[in-house]
This record gives C-alpha cells, structure tokens and sequence, in this order.
C-alpha cells in the first residue's frame, strides 16, 4: 500500500511538471494577454486618454456607449449574422452530403472522403482568393455569367460555407456511422417510412455531432480574420476586421479592446458550448452500423450526384478557379515566383513555421501527458482556441509593446495557435489505448519509464506526427499575427500575397494567384503527411476486431 | 507458493454506495497448482488477480509469495504473468516481438529475445505468423500469443483473467485443453478467473467461490 501511495505521488509530481511548462506559457501568451485586454476594454475612456489616441468620446461605462454607437453596433450584428447565416447554409448543404457519403458506395468515395480534409489545412488567405477568383470583379462566374458579388454579403457567407462545410461533412458522416441498423430495422418494421426513420432515428442520433460542429462552425465563422477581411472589406467588416482597423490604421486601442472584449465573450460562449457538447460524443463506434450499398436506383445515383455536385460547387471550385486563372496568368505573372522578396518571404514563412511546429511538439506532448487524469488541464489547452489571431496578436502587443517585433514573441504566438492542435490530437490518442497494454507491459518487466517507451510513446507517434502536420498547416497560412507582430523584413507568404492584394491591376491580382498556389503546395505537403499512414499502429488489438478465421 | 492472507478490499460506487469485494480473504497455491476462482460479473475476481499482480493496491492484509510480502515489489518485478481477457497485445508490434517483449524487459538483447520467441512460437505453431501484425490474427491465434507471451519469460506465477471468454465454443473447449497442457508442462502455478464452471474443472484441481468477498471451496 505504500508502495502505491509511493507511486501516486511519483506519477502526480511528473504530471505537475510537465504540466509546468505549458500551463507557463499559456499564463504568459494568453492568459495575460486576455486579462489586459480586459484591463483596457474596461478602462474605456481612460485607457483612450493615457495613449493619447482619439477615442471617440466612450467614458467609463464604454459597453453601453459602444452598443450606442450605430456603426460599431452595426459591426457586432452582422459579425453575429454572417455567422448564424453560415452555419444555417453549412447545415442545410451539407447533412444531405453527409447521409449520401454516409450511406452509399460509390467509385471515389475514399477520395472525397480524404479530400474533405483540405480545408482543414487551406490557410484561409488562398481560401479567400478562392472565391475572389471565382466570383470576384475579375473572376470566371463575371467572365462567363456576369456575375460578381464583390460588395455583396453572399462573397463573404460563401467563402465561409467554402470554409467549413467539410467540417459538418465530416461530423455528419461520423455521427450517421452511429445509427443503429437494428433501431432502424425496427423502426421500418413498425411502419416507418424511410422519411420518418430518418427523422426519428437517424436525426436525433446524428444531432448531437451536428450541434458540435455547429459550435465550431459558428466560432470560425465569427472570429475568423483572413476571409472575413479580404472578401468582407470594410462595407462587410466583421468585429475581428474592424479591430484590426481600428488598432493598425487608426490606433484606437480603447475600442479596439472593448471590442476584443466583446468577441472573446462569444466565442467563449461558442466554445464552452462546443466542449460540453463535444465531450459526450466519445462514445465508441457501434457494432451494428448500418452497411455502405451501392446506389440502385436513379433517384439513389441522383442524391450521389447532387451531393458530388455540392461539394464541387461549394468546395473544389475555388481551388480549381484558381488553378485555371494561374495557368491563364501566363509567364509575366509567373515570375513573381522567381522575386527575390517571394524567396525571403518563402524563407520566413518556412523558418517562423518550423521554429512553431517544433516548440508545439513540445508543449503539445507535455500538454497532452499532463492532462491524462485533469479535465481541467485538459481544458486549458482550448484557450487559444477561444480568442482568435487578431485578439492575441493585439493583446501580446499591449501587454509586452518593447518585444512587439522581436522573432521570439512573433514564434511564441504562431506556438501558441498551433500547439492546442498537437495536444488535442495526441489526447485523443492516449485516450484510445487501453488499460490493459500498460498494465501487461508492467506484469512482463517494464518499469514505468520503460512502458512509456516501449508502448505509450509508438502508440502515440502516428497522433504526434497527425497533430504536427495541423500545426504545420496553421503555421504556414497565419496571417493575423503576422499582420500585428512582424517587422516589415519579416514578410510571411500571406502577408506578401497581402501586399499584392494591395496593388491595383490584374497583374497583381495574378500574382497574388501565384503566390497562393505556392502556399497551398506547402499546405499540401502537411495534408500528405497528416494523410499519411504507415502502418495503423494505434488499432488496438481485441478480439472483435481480429479476423474471423478459426485457429 | 502464493498466499492470500487477510485481504480487505472495498469498491466504492458512483452513488456513494461501498460494497466488499474482498473480506478477510485468505488463499494458497501450491507450485504447479492451478486454482480457480468462480464468481459473477462484478464480484471482484478480476481485481483479486490485479492486487496479486501489484496493479491494485488492497485495503489491508498481505500477498506473499515463497514466504516474501510483495508490499514493496513493485509489479514489474514479481515477476507474475497476467493474460487479460482482451488478451492486451501491443498493436504496434508484430507477433515476434509481443511474445519477445518480456524477454526484452529481462535485459536479453533483441536478436536472442526474438530467437528464443520464435522458438516458442514453432512450438505453439505460430511461426508462420511471426512477422504478422497481432491484429492480422484470428482469436484463437491471438490466444495462443498472449500465453506464448506470458509463459517465455518463464514466470513464477501465471494469471488468467477469463482467457477464453472471448471465442466461441468449439475453440473454446480445444484452446482449454491445449492450455491445460501447456501449462502443466511449465509446472507454473496458476490463478484461474472465470464463470465457467465446466471451464475451470477442466483446467483447476481446486475450485472456489467469491461471493460477497468471501471464498468457498467447490472442489
């Protein structure tokens, strides 16, 4: 027994070590950071006056002003509209996909299957050239239809759907993997139609995955910076826009904070919302899943259509529109590629995202292994998902103003955005092996160090090298901190194809296209290492899933 | 020789609720005995296996083995063996190198670890599928691997958490007998966990009971 209490106590004070490092770095990097941010959204008026900015005459009570003002209030209730509106679009696109991927075989399932995981890498700056290629002033819906809805809300709302409509994809088609085939069975011999099996059986089971994508969806959608700036504009400015403006080109840092404020109160709502919800959908896959059939009859092969036609349209169009306007672009446009502020840039966005991949591996493990036994350590590593790029970027920049463009501060915050990703993958992991390997490890002669090393540690690698190509991906398309943090040598990939946004012309326009392509290839390099498995180490071994053959 | 003397242990249920899984329960084995102990789900067989194992501190009373209180030894090095009802092989490793595992962890390097298990594996004729991954193998072959694995490193007690409950019938009844061999032929004394009683008068010269944390001879 006090052998035990021996080894409790040795255990507990690992976790609190390596629990040390990262909770250290998440007080520093965002938790302060917030709680200034607080400080000077709270100042109101006084924060103004000891800047020495404008303020735009918010006293004290600068909430109240803030919701009196027309135009900001404007901001607020649209940032909530584009939101909600993208969430509605996403679901009702993308559920319908989600049952047919869900239920039907069909030649090249697998592929969009994988190819749902694109977006998840896209930096969101190509995804919104995307669309300004498809249906921008000078895209091919103007040059083909005439149409353009550069000035519209629908550019932003697309780009949006464009955005994370595989995430729903992906969550309906999990959470459709849940359905019963004997409740449905049941369902239909008691004289359910298929209409009502869907909506008193399937419905209610695959709900839960919907809502919790829905959170993210929203939370995306409402704090997202790159999309919502380069097809909102200012006419469409979101919250998380207007922040930016009003800190880099009119330096009012009273507004600014309350507005930060303001958007970290909803997303943390969002977020919360999102891990209650998550955290009842670790329920292990069912035995009885209904089985994948080919489609038999026309209205069967209509629904695949109609589906495949969805995730074109809404999916792989801008990525094609971009391609087919790169190659269009001709060589003038190509030369960008051969610039020589393209290399430094290609230079600075390899190393910022490389130095950040590496310390993320870090503290994402230590992260991870620290959190086994602690819903609450666990938790903490959500933080910086709740405030987003520009509500980091500019609290770092109030709270340490002397190192605002020094490369430590710039790699800890493209850290502190990615490592969140390395933890989550790797809980999960750690999550999914089961007890008895490490205590078998054990009763066959391995100490605690030596079960790490021999059985934790291979199990969780393929989850390591998942959580760090995500990383690698956040990192490659930042762009937000990039904006606030960098010293103007330190031009990232994304804030050159910024620049050139910038310029007026076709050319740049063009050249911006190119530059992207270049960005989505490095991003492709981390898709293919997310995608890439060699041997499908974390499956773990019982008897249901081995091989029905007798010995 | 293991022995039980006086083991307390109390579960604690998620409404606040403690019930005895073991009461003053005391037992021997002899060397080359295999015991049995039966019982209901939840009666508290398994977590008697874990306390002998070192997996599961008890409330009070002592496990000694050759006369020696294995209260400061840590798991690791009893040198106990516990096959799991799940089996629990390391996915990450081919058959070789799970049943050369402990061999490993007993200081012998991998090319004279893997030779001794292959040897073994011939033996339990599973060398065919020594380059497998465990996963890859049928139930009963996963069996066989599991005990191939406990038995290499020649153990001074060998655990069976209900080791067949997960095959159906018929290779139920061969692996029983196969097992009863091959464990008489080490001389390794054995716990036997399980419901089954056909099973366990196949396997176990001495049978018990654990119900409400007490035991009671069967046979």
């Amino acid at each position: 027994m006090a052998l035990f209490a021996h080894y409790q106590r040795s255990a507990a004070l690992r976790r609190c070590a390596l629990a040390a490092v990262p909770l250290l770095f998440l007080a520093c990097l965002c938790v302060a950071p917030m709680l200034r941010l607080l400080a000077e959204g709270s100042a109101g008026g006084a924060g103004v006056s000891n800047t020495g900015a404008q303020s735009g005459g918010y006293s004290s009570s600068g909430f109240i002003a803030l919701w009196q003002d027309s135009y900001l209030r404007g901001r607020l209730v649209w940032s909530l509209l584009q939101a909600a509106a993208s969430c509605a679009m996403v679901l009702v696109l993308g559920l319908p996909v989600a049952w047919v991927l869900a239920r039907f075989d069909f030649a090249g399932r697998s592929v969009v299957l994988r190819l749902l995981m694109l977006p998840f890498v896209m930096p969101a700056l190509v995804a919104s050239l995307g669309v300004l290629a498809l249906w921008g002033p000078q895209g091919l819906a103007m040059q083909f239809f005439g149409l353009d809805l550069q000035d519209t809300p629908w550019l932003l709302v697309y780009g949006n759907v464009f955005f994370n409509l595989c995430l729903l994809v992906r969550a309906g088609v999990d959470g459709l993997g849940q359905v019963s085939s004997s409740q449905l069975a049941a369902a239909r011999t008691l004289g359910a139609s298929p209409w009502r099996a869907f909506w008193r059986i399937e419905w209610p089971t695959v709900r839960p995955w919907l809502v919790s994508s829905l959170c993210l969806v929203f939370l995306y959608c409402f704090s997202g910076f790159g999309i919502a700036l380069i097809l909102g504009g200012q006419r469409y400015a979101t919250l998380e826009v207007e922040i930016y403006t009003l800190v880099a080109h009119e330096l009012k840092l009273a507004e600014a904070g309350m507005l930060a404020v303001v958007t970290m109160a909803i997303t943390g709502a969002a977020a919360l919302l999102y891990t209650l919800r998550e955290s009842r959908l670790a329920t292990p896959a069912r035995g009885d899943a209904l089985a994948l059939r080919r489609p038999s009859t026309t209205l069967e092969r209509g629904m695949v259509a109609l589906a495949l036609g969805i995730l074109l349209l809404c999916c792989a169009s801008p990525m094609l529109a971009i391609a087919l306007r790169v190659l269009l672009a001709g060589p003038g446009a190509w030369a960008v590629l051969l610039q020589e502020d393209t290399a430094a840039a290609l230079w600075n966005t390899l190393r910022f995202s490389g130095m950040a991949v590496c310390l993320a591996s870090v503290l994402g493990l230590a992260h991870a292994l620290a959190a086994q036994r602690s819903a609450l350590v666990r938790w903490a590593a959500l933080l910086p998902f709740v405030v987003s790029p520009i509500t980091v970027a500019f609290g770092l920049l109030l709270l340490y103003p002397q190192w605002s463009a020094s490369l430590p501060l710039l790699v800890a915050a493209y850290t502190l955005l990615a490592y969140p990703l390395v933890t989550q993958s790797i809980t999960s992991a750690l999550g999914a092996i089961p007890a008895n390997l490490h205590r078998a490890a054990h009763t066959l002669g391995a100490s605690p160090w030596r079960c790490f090393w021999r059985v934790t540690f291979p199990l969780i690698l393929p989850a390591l090298r998942r959580g760090m190509a995500f990383a690698a991906a956040s990192a490659l398309g930042e762009f937000a901190v990039s904006l606030f943090l960098a010293r103007p040598e330190w031009t990232t990939l994304t804030t050159l194809i910024y620049q050139r946004l910038g310029r007026p012309g076709a050319n740049s326009l063009n050249e911006a296209l190119v530059l992207a392509c270049l960005l989505v290839l490095l991003a492709l390099a981390a898709f293919l290492a997310l995608e890439y498995r060699p041997a499908p180490a974390a499956r773990t071994c019982t008897p249901q899933r081995a091989r029905p053959t007798h010995a | 020789m293991l022995e039980l003397q006086h083991i307390y242990k109390t579960m604690r249920g998620a409404a606040g609720d403690v019930w005895p899984l073991a009461d003053d329960l005391s037992l021997s084995v002899q060397a080359g005995q295999t015991v049995a102990i039966l019982g209901a789900s939840g009666s508290g067989k398994s977590t008697l296996l874990k306390i002998i194992a070192g997996l599961e501190p008890q409330d009070a009373g002592h496990v000694l083995f050759d006369g020696h209180d294995l209260a400061a030894t840590p798991t690791h090095q009893r040198g106990f063996a516990l096959m799991f009802q799940d089996f629990a092989l390391f996915p990450h490793l081919n058959v070789l190198d799970n049943v050369a595992f402990g061999l490993v962890e007993q200081g012998l390097s991998k090319p004279q670890a893997r030779q001794q298990a292959h040897n073994l594996l011939a033996v339990f004729g599973l060398d065919k599928q020594a380059a497998q991954k465990v996963w890859t193998l049928s139930g009963g072959e996963q069996q066989r691997v599991a005990l191939a694995r406990a038995l290499i490193t020649q153990p001074r007690l060998l655990l069976l958490d209900e080791p067949f409950s997960a095959l159906d019938a018929d290779l139920r009844s061969q692996l029983r007998r196969e097992f009863s061999e091959r464990i008489a032929a080490s001389g390794i004394a054995t716990v036997l966990v399980t419901h089954d009683l056909q099973e366990a008068r196949a396997m176990a010269s001495r049978g018990w009971k654990l119900d409400a944390g007490r035991l009671t001879a069967l046979w």
